[in-house]
């Protein structure tokens, strides 16, 4: 009998210890004295001068309760909140992308914050990232930042081959082209297979789209004319005035500036700190190339400023948080005006409108501005989240950097975007 | 039928042999043959039973941490399942919709082909070169088998992931190593060319990651067995004028079949569902489309996409496939022994 024991005591011990693993966090409702709130802030983005006011007003406001931000990266970041938001150890605050946001409102992965909307800044906010925050007449993501993409430029180069500051988005290609004509193993307009964002703009400016909405179903346009003619226009670019890898992806691109390889680099306005980031940072840019760094909004097919990709974030509370109301009042820090306004002198634009000169008059700032007039967003479906995911708009772009046939290309990704937004 | 009078002769004898005895030495042997035939009797039982009793931990953390996902696992790829779903919307049964669906899909086939193809090239090849790496090292001095051991070790004890991250600066378009050092070979420039863009260099890239890391493993199993195949057989064969192949043939791989048998299985698994280094590679370059691996698709189908349940039902199928060949080998492993 005492050999029976034994197995018993080990099996139960067996089932504890697996019991343990999967147990629910005691009191999951109670408001905890010293709780600790998780905020997950997505890439480099945010600057550490927010960061640190975050941790240090809310630890002040909550005497006793801790924050801490854990970073995460842009991508496979849907698979990774789906995972984590849908968990008994849910982060409390989440940042997300502001056309990710739709598949997680309309899931209910989000606390519903419709009461907090005038406290957080009512129709202050940046009213195209309400509407991606939002579910009918719910609140559940509020905006956090916009960034509009500009163009950065060596004006070294510029002066050294005698061009001009584009004012069409054909001269803008013509100067990259005479760029990486002039110096090989150059990049005239640094354009790696994977960055469809930035072949937004050509696309829009011929009069194309992704996909538009025809009632209640998504109808692909990458076939129509319009986004034809654009994507022929990327071709060009890709193939005469590229040399970035044809598979390659848009991040840590100040590696090849910082290396001299790129005349024009299209990115987020916030760009500028990692290209400009200390040589001993953890990835190190060139600050010594700051007063060669140009830089202005892409210029459209007509003049003016293109339309380009309104990127930016959402920021909302999970709805498995073990601290809603701490979480809540973490959110109302990130959209106070002190907070929202160092980003705004980061280069971010400020998700309360009445911000918008906190961004500042250089030239950056002006670009930003010119950029943001004029950008748009990405068809407004709680599956395009799931198009992004899948990777095919990559896929797309590289077979076009490949040189591929764009008709035969545009239809068959047409077909399998049509497949996602109307399941 | 012919048992029966045995059985009816045993019986009285047992029971004529206890009781009347008196001398000592009767005694004891009548306590022998009591206890022989408790065993006989109970034996069964009780020998049934505590290999049981001893099997239950370890059953019930398994049922815990494989079983219950693995019904769980069952039950999505039966229901509509998406993200919502994830987020405690019902999930309504849909039958074998998603079986159907998985089934029809071209796609489907196209990445289970590519799978089985990709898998049996890196099972080839890393059986193949751990067996030549075993062979070396038993030929090797002391000072240099250490040396390959530690390098072997090291190779293996790598994170899968940490090893794709450094594999794929080596083979990095615009500032890896490999194509600076070709590109320093007269008339070859290599600068710009990418390694991940054309699918068969993906895989290529792919197989000397994986077979890199699974080389170890096999060479270690086979060197153990190694050690243990007799050397005056060896020897005899040698007298009998049969050379390094023939004895290999003959002689070794009879003795060491079961570990081949083993490790090839294993190997068979590995490589099939790998996740890490495809996933991992498909960031860094090349064409998610024509580069998925099942494992790969199951994560893009119901992590990526949201369609839990699809991914689940890819993901039953790939066990049953994965069970159709392991059933295969432990069916033959098994008949082995028994000869």
């Amino acid at each position: 009998m005492r050999k029976i024991s034994i197995v018993a005591f080990g099996a139960a011990v067996a089932l504890a210890l697996a019991g343990c693993a999967a147990a629910e966090p005691a009191g999951s409702d109670g408001e905890a004295e010293g709780a600790e709130i998780r905020v997950w802030l997505v890439g480099a983005d945010t600057p550490q001068e927010a960061r640190d006011y975050l941790k240090e007003t809310f630890e002040d406001e909550n005497p006793g309760s801790t924050l801490v931000i854990e970073e995460q990266a842009w991508g496979g970041l849907v698979d990774k909140l789906t995972t984590a938001l849908s968990g008994s150890d849910s982060p409390d605050v989440v940042e997300v992308g502001n056309t990710q946001a739709a598949a997680f409102t309309t899931a209910g992965a989000f606390l519903d914050i419709t009461d907090e909307y005038d406290a957080l800044g009512g129709d202050d906010l940046l009213p195209g990232f309400v509407e991606a925050g939002s579910v009918g007449d719910a609140f559940f993501a509020a905006p956090y930042y916009s960034g509009a993409r500009v163009v950065f430029y060596d004006t070294a180069l510029y002066e050294e081959l005698g061009l001009e500051v584009p004012t069409t988005l054909d001269e803008y290609i013509a100067n990259g082209q005479a760029i990486a004509e002039a110096k090989p193993g150059v990049s005239g307009i640094y354009f790696p297979g994977q960055d469809w964002y930035n072949a937004l703009p050509y696309i829009w400016e011929n009069g194309g789209d992704i996909a538009t909405l025809d009632g209640d179903e998504w109808v692909p346009a990458l076939s129509t004319d319009g986004s034809i003619a654009g994507l022929e226009m990327v071709q060009e670019v890709m193939t005469t005035a590229s040399v970035a890898p044809k598979d390659g992806n848009e991040a840590e691109a100040q590696v090849p500036y910082c290396a001299g390889q790129i005349g024009h680099l299209s990115a987020p306005s916030w760009f500028k700190w990692s290209i400009l980031a200390p040589a001993d940072a953890e990835a190190p840019g060139c600050p010594e190339r700051e007063a060669s760094l140009g830089v202005f909004a892409l210029p459209g097919l007509d003049g003016g400023p293109a339309q380009v990709f309104a990127g930016g974030s959402n920021i909302a509370v999970s709805a498995n948080s073990a601290n809603p109301e701490l979480a809540k009042k973490a959110l109302a820090i990130m959209l106070s005006d002190e907070y929202q306004s160092i980003l705004g002198g980061a280069g971010l634009v400020p998700a309360l409108t009445s911000l918008g000169d906190t961004v500042g008059t250089d030239a950056t700032a002006q670009a930003i501005a010119q950029a943001a007039s004029n950008a748009k967003l990405t068809p407004a479906s709680p599956a395009w989240a799931e198009v992004e995911a899948s990777g095919v708009l990559q896929d797309f772009f590289v077979k076009i950097a490949q040189g591929g046939d764009v008709a035969d290309l545009a239809a068959e990704t047409d077909a399998r975007i049509a497949e996602i937004l109307n399941p | 039928m012919a048992v029966a009078p045995l059985g009816t002769r045993a019986a009285p004898t047992s029971a004529t042999a206890g009781p009347p005895a008196n001398l000592p030495g009767d005694r004891e042997r009548d306590r022998d043959r009591d206890r022989i035939a408790r065993r006989d009797r109970r034996g069964r039982r009780v020998v049934a039973l505590t290999p049981a009793m001893l099997l239950i931990p370890a059953t019930a953390v398994l049922l815990v941490i494989i079983g219950w996902p693995l019904v769980q696992l069952l039950v999505i790829s039966f229901q509509e399942f998406g993200r919502a779903q994830v987020f405690g919307a019902p999930a309504p049964f849909v039958g074998f919709d998603n079986y159907a669906d998985v089934l029809g899909d071209a796609t489907f086939w196209e990445v289970l082909g590519r799978s089985i193809l990709f898998a049996a090239a890196n099972v080839i090849l890393a059986m193949g070169l751990g067996t030549l790496v075993a062979l070396l090292m038993t030929r090797l001095a002391r000072a240099l088998r250490l040396l390959v051991s530690v390098g072997l070790l090291l190779a293996w004890a790598m994170p899968a992931l940490t090893a794709v991250v450094v594999w794929g600066w080596m083979f990095d378009t615009q500032f890896g190593v490999i194509n600076y050092l070709l590109s320093q070979l007269p008339g070859v420039d290599m600068i710009g060319h990418s390694w991940l863009i054309d699918p068969l260099s993906f895989f290529g890239v792919a197989t000397v990651i994986i077979t890199w890391q699974s080389v170890p493993f096999v060479a270690f199993t086979i060197y153990a067995g190694l050690t243990q195949v007799p050397t005056e057989v060896l020897e005899a064969a040698q007298l009998d004028g049969a050379n390094g192949f023939a004895r290999f043939r003959f002689i070794v791989f009879p003795y060491l079949k079961s570990i081949f048998l083993v490790v090839t299985i294993l190997q068979v698994i590995w490589d099939m569902r790998v996740f890490t280094q495809i996933y991992a590679l498909q960031g860094i370059g090349g064409i998610r489309e024509q580069t998925s691996t099942i494992g790969v698709y199951i994560y893009q189908v119901s992590v990526g996409s949201g369609d839990f349940a699809a991914g689940g039902a890819i993901a039953v199928i790939l066990v049953v496939i994965m069970m159709a060949i392991s059933a295969y080998y432990v069916r033959a492993s098994i008949k082995e022994e028994q000869l």
